[in-house]
């Protein structure tokens, strides 16, 4: 808020003068490059016809002290959503020559984001597939819970499950032990 | 030196300066004549093939493995790195395999790109693919295998992007690099911890050195490695994507050789997950998951090198999900047999796609039976080997893996997901089958469809001839480490064949609804999510470049400047001050008689005290 104010009050000092080595270029002298929020109608004006915008369609950048200017702010809308058919001066960009340059039109450009409508709303699909990987996340732990596996049990030996073979004595009678059921 | 020893190395070796010869070729600045891409570099895939065959028989005969160390790359106190070569059984039958299909490919690609102005520097990048990628095979360290690992990937995205002047190409082959680019983070991750705890790269020292050490992290590593090499689920939207690429480079790269670059690691690092079961979960999890939703993006396709780059991710799931239940070697007989039935549909779909002048859409196809007949039969076998047919050679190594989870002790919803997606690998496969070769002709008869060219039929015929018979030659002559469980119920012994053929003949019912439409079917909400496959890609694309980059140009352009001097600089300590100064001002009121009476006052009662 006291930027704005300040800005105000360079402005009316140093009307038509501007320092430094901005001073020195033709557009900067005319005021073409240095610009600032605009207020009135005469700078809106001014601002649409040097971004090539008609001044129904021009709408500065919210002024929070970033220091946007008066850049327009233009539909965030990707370079993919444009009409693919449509006889653009550079087809590739889908862009025609002297176009107002979205601020962020690196991040739209074919290969990056890309804002075209999506068959089903954002929500949904956001709820389907997280939906998806929690419920397998959820299964996986079920299945690790209850395994498959194939039925297995101690092994049967012969006489008497080795009584003699494993130490024990000839006089002493074996427990009798089972390991099936038929 | 033993003359086997001798004949073994060197010829392996001499395979290498076979390969590389035509590359060094191209490095002067003669022109190359017009018919180097098939007299240099397809016989010189051609001779290394036949080369390798000397000593993969010698392999086979005397069961000899071979580990060359060449040249110190460099020492340091605690850690050497050489250039050393692993001749192990792994590498030795996986080298004349990819070495065949190579050689068909390229023979293939002199057909499919005969048309391309640069088709000389599409073989050339073909070939230094195929140089990185048996580096990557052959290597005895990680170093070496990283050299592989970043060549393959580098060839991916040139290749991907071959028509570069097509912006999707562009963007497909950003995705392969990016995703890849995760997935070396876990490799690189793994490589340090390996350096910094065990101090070797080298495969047998960290094998022996590693043996009472906890190895789950350097294992998640190498995990997120195969992740973003072999397309498991959470990385995989660039293997569909990867499609915009020319159909050879479909066929080699993401099909039959880079692609099972990630299993291949970690089949050679299996040793080292033998004894960790949370990796071993991981791995088992993680490739169930994948197969199945990848399988579920298959059915729904309409491109048919959609549809097949889909199987692709599902059967390297399906490797993945081997690798889980510690059997490597299946995984690693998976990747044999899978790379001649992958390649023969690639290659098979290339030459309709020609054929129909660039049609890829398999609602526009049909009646390719009467039309191309070789090409329709191939692509039949290449299907009915994938879905695991009995005797031909996928069924050789699906049908061991599928006994295997079977028999296991196995986390059940990996098992169900497993068998599930062997059913839709029949009924997308039938799909493909019925949209494009059975019917009548869905495209205008203006294209001259025909298989004259040797250069299509050669090629189809070998890899016909290793679909068929690939898997029992590598089945017959190699030897299973582990033990297969061979006695099972027969319910578990048939489920595999069971559910494919309960698949193929839903599918086959769903076909032949096609052709009768009762009513309206409606649009339900799996349709939405297989058709716009699961909708990672919409969700992932957008929102995590956005959030990305917008911050970024915000910190580069405004915050940093903000920061320093309105925040936390000159604006800031303004801004502080401020309140306090006109605190401290509002404070000081001015009223002079009141504080001297009070300091009057004050006086008083203090002498008064001090005085009683």
């Amino acid at each position: 808020m006291a930027g704005v104010g300040f800005q105000r009050w360079v402005r009316t000092l140093s009307k038509g003068k501007i320092s430094g080595i901005s001073g020195l270029l033709p557009a900067c002298r005319s005021g073409e490059i240095l610009t600032y929020f605009p207020i009135n109608i005469g700078e809106i004006a001014a601002a649409a016809k040097k971004y090539n915008i008609r001044v129904e369609d021009y709408k500065p950048i919210a002024d929070n002290g970033e220091g946007y200017g008066d850049y327009p702010q233009l539909p965030d809308r990707s370079q993919q959503d444009r009409d693919p058919a449509y006889q653009w001066d550079h087809p590739d960009l889908r862009r025609n020559w002297n176009e107002p340059m979205h601020w962020d039109f690196d991040m739209f450009i074919r290969n990056r984001v890309d804002t075209s409508p999506t068959v089903v709303p954002w929500s949904t699909m956001c709820k389907q597939l997280f939906g998806f990987v929690g419920f397998m996340l959820f299964m996986f732990y079920l299945g690790d819970k209850f395994p498959a596996y194939q039925p297995v049990g101690p092994k049967q030996f012969p006489y008497n499950n080795l009584h003699l073979e494993r130490g024990g004595s000839p006089d002493v009678e074996p427990e009798e032990v089972k390991n099936y059921e038929i | 030196m033993h003359p086997t020893t001798l004949m073994y190395t060197s010829s392996l070796l001499l395979m290498f300066a076979v390969l590389l010869y035509p590359l060094l070729v191209t490095f002067t600045s003669l022109p190359l004549n017009n018919d180097w891409a098939s007299s240099h570099a397809k016989t010189a895939v051609k001779s290394a093939f036949l080369i390798s065959l000397a000593p993969l028989s010698l392999f086979l005969s005397t069961g000899m493995e071979a580990m060359t160390s060449s040249w110190t790359w460099m020492v340091t106190t605690t850690l050497d790195i050489t250039l050393s070569f692993k001749f192990d059984h792994y590498s030795i039958i996986f080298i004349p395999i990819a070495l065949y299909v190579t050689w068909s490919i390229l023979e293939f690609a002199t057909w499919y790109m005969h048309s391309d102005p640069l088709m000389n520097r599409f073989f050339k990048y073909l070939l230094t693919f195929l140089v990185a990628m048996l580096i990557l095979v052959s290597a005895n360290n990680l170093f070496q295998l990283f050299i592989g690992w970043e060549g393959v990937g580098i060839m991916s995205f040139l290749l991907i992007g071959w028509w570069h002047g097509r912006a999707d190409a562009n963007t497909a082959a950003l995705q392969a690099v990016l995703y890849n680019r995760v997935g070396d983070i876990g490799l690189i991750l793994g490589m340090a911890w390996l350096a910094t705890n065990v101090n070797s790269w080298d495969i047998q020292q960290m094998f022996i050195l590693s043996k009472n050490l906890d190895m789950t992290l350097p294992l998640l590593g190498l995990i997120l490695a195969a992740t973003g090499k072999s397309a498991q689920f959470g990385l995989h939207p660039w293997l569909p994507a990867a499609m915009e690429g020319p159909t050879p480079v479909s066929a080699l790269l993401h099909s039959s050789t880079m692609v099972v670059a990630g299993i291949f690691l970690l089949i050679r690092m299996s040793p080292l997950m033998e004894n960790n079961q949370t990796a071993l979960t991981l791995c088992l999890c993680l490739g169930a998951l994948t197969t199945m939703f990848t399988a579920t993006c298959a059915l729904t396709q309409n491109d048919i090198k959609k549809i097949v780059a889909f199987s692709t991710s599902s059967q390297l799931g399906l490797m993945m999900v081997t690798i889980g239940l510690n059997q490597p070697q299946l995984a690693f007989l998976h990747i044999c047999t899978h790379a001649f039935f992958k390649a023969m549909l690639f290659l098979c779909s290339g030459s309709v796609i020609h054929s129909l002048n660039d049609e890829q859409d398999i609602r526009k196809m049909g009646g390719l039976h009467h039309l191309a007949p070789f090409t329709s039969s191939c692509l039949t076998v290449g299907s009915l080997a994938l879905t695991g047919t009995p005797f031909l050679a996928g069924f050789f190594s699906k049908d061991a893996i599928i006994e295997a989870l079977n028999t296991s002790h196995v986390n059940a919803w990996a098992l169900t997901l497993t068998l599930i997606a062997t059913s839709f690998t029949a009924i997308y496969s039938l799909r493909v089958i019925f949209f494009v070769t059975m019917g009548t002709p869905r495209f205008l008869p203006l294209s001259p469809i025909n298989e004259n060219n040797p250069a299509v039929i050669n090629p189809l015929k070998r890899l016909a001839w290793g679909s068929i018979f690939g898997g029992l030659l590598v089945m017959l002559n190699i030897n299973l480490f582990k033990t297969p469980v061979l006695t099972m119920p027969a319910e578990l012994k048939l489920a595999a064949l069971a559910v494919s053929i309960l698949g193929l003949l839903t599918a086959l019912e769903l076909a032949t609804l096609t052709s009768k439409q009762f009513k309206v079917t409606p649009l339900r909400t799996p349709h939405h999510f297989s058709t716009s496959l699961g909708f990672v890609p919409a969700i992932i694309h957008r929102q995590i470049p956005q959030l990305s980059l917008l911050l970024g140009q915000k910190i580069a352009s405004q915050m940093v400047d903000q920061t320093w001097l309105e925040k936390t600089g000159p604006k800031a300590i303004a801004n502080a001050t401020t309140p306090l100064a006109s605190a401290t001002s509002n404070m000081q009121q001015g009223l002079i008689k009141t504080y001297l009476t009070l300091f009057l006052m004050t006086l008083v009662l203090v002498t008064l005290i001090s005085a009683t």
